[in-house]
């Protein structure tokens, strides 16, 4: 009964902030400086007035706030967020759509294998504190933490892209497929693998740092507690020491950690997508804010939105089975 | 228990790796099996690249230079540009539709005949009616660019007989009588546009053309993909299909043009193409094209005469609106030196706001006495006799008595826009030089929607932006009439500098209606000398286009302006560049281009790869179970 109320409690909360968001979202955008019409026209001859209105109108900015607002609750619940401004004549549901798929396959992968990797690098660099490996480690994993991701993106992009030095050309210096390559089947996944690569690289490596410190952290705590101390007086194993006290414990912080940076997955890696020209949500949303893109912003920010409380409401249920402490509140 | 959750979040997690990338290539072959299209191994592919993402492929409501290139194949114009900017001669592929005008001797009435062996990539023929409905559709729905140019025509534009179409004028005009290619504009299909409820919200891809191309598909943020017009009567292109790529950053450009994954590029950053200069089997080119770059004056938004809809507004300073301190400051810009430091060389010193690449003829060029040239002892002097003293020795003169503010010191609001990095640069630069001539700088970046703001508002002194003119002059001469000022603090103008002389807007209704284009060429100089007197804008340079090529891969480039300008030949409509170029070494046309290949690993190494990871991870967890059975 108390799980049942507690879940149905946070999905209730849930429901709340999205619709919280969704009202927040409509007043944010507006109070942007600027105005989308002459951002569009701005440094061309088509830049005039009369231009400028007419777009007001097309887009129904001329309509007063409220009735703006109406529209936009009718539209958004049913997930009809209109067209965008800037790519003219396209639905923001279909630009979404298009760019959902390349993101999670980048992000959302890298993310997961990244959190693994660091994950187990905490893991064992905390259990073997002082020992080379986690001398080595923590050197390791402070340094990619610390390294822009960019910057690294950009080291990549000249050595396997662009062939400097020893390092052969292997891959492809950007995008997301070969456009008219006409590929099918496994061809098309390598050569969307290919493209993969190395943003896929630069971005598992940029991550795993927080995690493997997080972890390793968070495990060292646990370690001096005195139930460990017991286990050990027990006579337990060192091995089942750590994967039955330690690591269970000393998971809780990291896995929230995890099933966060999955709900921010959807807003996208700008940097790299920049450096590696791939066609995320990231790059998409700095186009949409330069543009004023009302429309675009307010489906992709909802959209975000909507990732992190889920997330988040993932993370509360699945913290309350790894931990029934919150569940008895 | 518990070691079994983790190691069970382990395995989700890379479960989960797995299922979004299963799922993402399931959406992916979805997406991609609804293509058509089949492989040819003797493709001949041009791609190209850019870091420009189209406004819109529809010609009604595209506005950059980016959507031009996707049209220079794909539609034809009325009047075509030839490699000087004058008007293409009549009749060849390379040239317009109209292959004859006439018109009445008060210059009111026009008649243009039109050619009728151009079939769209449909099938359907190619007709004088497409060209009324075209005309009728851009001026009656305001298309964007192109409407401008068809201020002038009186009423509809009519169909006299078959291949024949007319039109009259409010006033007699040279305009329309095919000396300068004035209607810069893209002739759609009428059977396409004519059923469309909303022109300007049409998508066009796939496009129905009457060039050598259509554009047949367009990934937002990706590619735009061109394919034959089979219906095509002109030379047969050696090229297949043109594929551009939208990069994100030059550096990806250029080295996707070193591997060879890129035919051509467009380069935006100077010491990245550089770095291409010398490298093997690449050729560039700096060419000129009408675009400049200014430090726009708040000229008197706040004390300029109110009337005809303008109302005084913002609290621009009030030194600017004597002309001789917008002298002294176009006096302390060094251009040449910016050009140098900011843009490594690339582009032109700026002086008119016609640039030197523009319809032949229009370009007014300041010399001796005109030149108001890099001086700051002179702009020095100039203050100094116009009274601006700088009493207190603070380094900053002061407005002198009788003035609007007198002992109001020279300190100006600087604003630069964060989008554009040579702007940025160039502030210390601007900045120092008026710092010795005693006008302190006050630097501030903004986006362009705040600059925006900021200039409606006339809450500015100093801002730097930058145009794209069309070749024509009546276009870039409109921007800087009285009655294209911001009126009144919230609605939008495009004479950002407030500049207002009703001597400068008499004279550009003289230049539309002069019945002889060099009486009118003059006036148009004649109005870039008095802007240019004026100095509500210092030009600091006219800006290079910057491309390179693979001299491995394709020759036959058309250059426009000869002899450096744009290899693409980007003001034409159709573009003989399109059916010029070819492979190198090809006699037949008939070999693959690198850009079409894909780069990367062979699948095979993948499929391998895959299978390591799941024997892999399977070894990994049946170790890890065994320590598990032994639990106490």
């Amino acid at each position: 009964m108390g799980t049942r109320r507690y879940i149905f409690g946070k999905v209730a909360q849930a429901f709340l902030t999205l619709a919280f968001v969704m009202v927040f979202n409509f007043f944010l955008f507006r109070v942007i400086p600027g105005d989308p019409g002459a951002l569009l026209l701005r440094g061309t001859s088509a830049f005039n007035p009369e231009n400028v209105a007419q777009i007001q109108a097309e887009l129904g900015l001329d309509q007063p706030l409220p009735e703006q607002f109406v529209t936009y609750v009718e539209s958004t619940l049913t997930l009809n967020f209109g067209q965008s401004f800037f790519l003219r004549g396209q639905e923001v549901k279909e630009v979404l759509a298009g760019r959902i798929w390349p993101t999670i396959l980048l992000i959302g992968t890298s993310t997961i294998v990244s959190a693994a990797i660091g994950l187990i690098i905490g893991i064992y660099g905390g259990w073997k504190r002082g020992s080379k490996f986690d001398v080595g480690s923590q050197g390791f994993t402070l340094f990619v933490y610390a390294m822009p991701e960019f910057w690294f993106g950009i080291l990549v992009l000249m050595a396997f892209a662009g062939g400097i030095g020893p390092f052969p050309a292997l891959f492809p210096a950007g995008g997301y497929e070969t456009p008219g390559a006409d590929l099918s089947g496994f061809a098309h996944v390598a050569d969307v693998l290919n493209h993969l690569a190395l943003p896929w690289f630069v971005l598992t490596i940029a991550y795993l740092g927080q995690y493997a410190l997080i972890m390793r952290n968070s495990l060292i705590d646990v370690m001096n507690d005195d139930f460990v101390t017991t286990a050990r007086a027990k006579g337990v194993r060192e091995k089942q020491v750590l994967w039955r006290h330690v690591v269970p414990n000393a998971m809780l912080p990291t896995f929230t950690l995890v099933l966060l940076s999955l709900g921010f997955i959807f807003g996208g890696a700008i940097t790299i997508e920049y450096v590696f020209s791939y066609p995320g949500l990231g790059l998409l949303t700095v186009q949409a804010i330069d543009a004023k893109d009302f429309p675009l912003l307010q489906g992709l920010f909802l959209l975000f939105s909507a990732a992190v409380i889920i997330a988040n409401l993932v993370a509360d249920i699945t913290y309350s089975y790894l931990d029934p402490r919150v569940r008895a509140g | 228990m518990r070691g079994t959750r983790i190691r069970l979040a382990i395995a989700l997690m890379l479960a989960g790796a797995l299922a979004s990338a299963a799922m993402a290539q399931v959406a992916l072959a979805q997406e991609t099996g609804s293509e058509t299209g089949s492989t040819t191994d003797e493709k001949v592919v041009f791609t190209w690249g850019s870091t420009s993402e189209p406004s819109s492929l529809n010609p009604m409501s595209g506005y950059l230079a980016i959507d031009f290139y996707m049209w220079t194949p794909t539609y034809h114009m009325l009047l075509d540009y030839d490699k000087d900017f004058s008007t293409e001669p009549f009749g060849g592929f390379d040239a317009g539709l109209v292959t004859a005008i006439e018109f009445s001797d008060d210059l009111t009435n026009f008649r243009y005949t039109i050619r009728d062996d151009i079939v769209w990539s449909d099938g359907t023929p190619l007709t004088a009616e497409d060209v009324v409905f075209t005309m009728n559709l851009y001026k009656f729905n305001h298309a964007y660019l192109p409407s401008a140019y068809l201020d002038l025509i009186d009423g509809e534009v009519r169909l006299a007989d078959e291949n024949t179409i007319e039109f009259d004028t409010t006033s007699p005009t040279s305009l329309y009588k095919g000396e300068a290619p004035y209607m810069y504009m893209y002739i759609v299909p009428k059977h396409i546009y004519e059923g469309l409820e909303k022109p300007k919200q049409y998508e066009n891809v796939p496009s129905v053309g009457s060039g050598p191309f259509y554009i047949a598909e367009y990934q937002v943020g990706e590619f735009i993909r061109l394919e034959r017009n089979e219906y095509w009567p002109g030379p047969e292109p050696a090229i297949d299909e043109i594929i551009y790529r939208i990069y994100k950053n030059d550096d990806a450009l250029a080295t996707a043009l070193r591997t060879g994954e890129l035919d051509f590029v467009q380069l935006t950053t100077p010491n990245i193409f550089n770095s291409l200069l010398n490298e093997e089997n690449i050729d560039t080119m700096a060419g000129t094209i009408p675009s400049f770059s200014e430090i726009g004056l708040n000229s008197g938004s706040a004390y300029q005469e109110a009337g005809d809809g303008f109302t005084p507004h913002g609290d621009g300073h009030p030194a600017l609106t004597d002309v001789n301190v917008r002298r002294a400051i176009r006096m302390a810009i060094n251009s040449e030196e910016l050009l140098e430091k900011v843009q490594l060389g690339y582009g032109v010193p700026g002086t008119t706001i016609i640039p030197p690449v523009s319809v032949v003829g229009a370009r007014w060029e300041p010399t001796g006495d005109e030149l108001i040239a890099w001086d700051l002892e002179g702009a020095n002097q100039l203050l100094e006799d116009s009274g601006y003293i700088d009493t207190d020795g603070d380094g900053i003169r002061e407005m002198p008595e009788g003035s609007l503010e007198p002992g109001r010191p020279l300190e100006f609001r600087y604003f630069v826009r964060t989008s554009e990095q040579t702007s940025v640069d160039a502030a210390p630069f601007v900045s120092e030089w008026l710092s010795e001539i005693g006008i302190g700088t006050e630097v501030e970046a903004m986006t362009s929607g705040q600059l925006t703001e900021q200039i409606n508002a006339g809450t500015f002194d100093l801002f730097s932006w930058g145009w794209f003119p069309d070749p024509e002059p009546a276009g870039t001469l409109s921007l800087f009439r009285c009655s294209e000022r911001p009126l009144d603090g919230s609605s939008y103008g495009n004479n950002d500098a407030y500049f207002c002389n009703p001597e400068y807007d008499a004279l550009y209704e003289q230049q539309l209606t002069e019945p002889d284009q060099e009486t009118r060429m003059e006036i148009v100089h004649e109005m870039q000398r008095i802007y240019y007197e004026d100095a509500p804008y210092s030009i600091m340079w006219y800006d290079a286009l910057l491309s390179a090529w693979r001299s491995d891969r394709f020759e036959g480039w058309v250059v426009q302006p000869e002899p450096e300008g744009d290899p693409l030949e980007g003001w034409s409509g159709p573009g003989e560049v399109w059916w010029k170029l070819t492979p190198v070494g090809a006699a037949g046309g008939n070999e693959t281009s690198g850009g079409t290949g894909t780069k990367g690993l062979p699948a095979w190494i993948w499929g391998v790869a895959a299978l390591v990871v799941v024997v892999g991870a399977v070894v990994f967890f049946a170790r890890r179970r065994r320590p598990e059975d032994e639990d106490v």
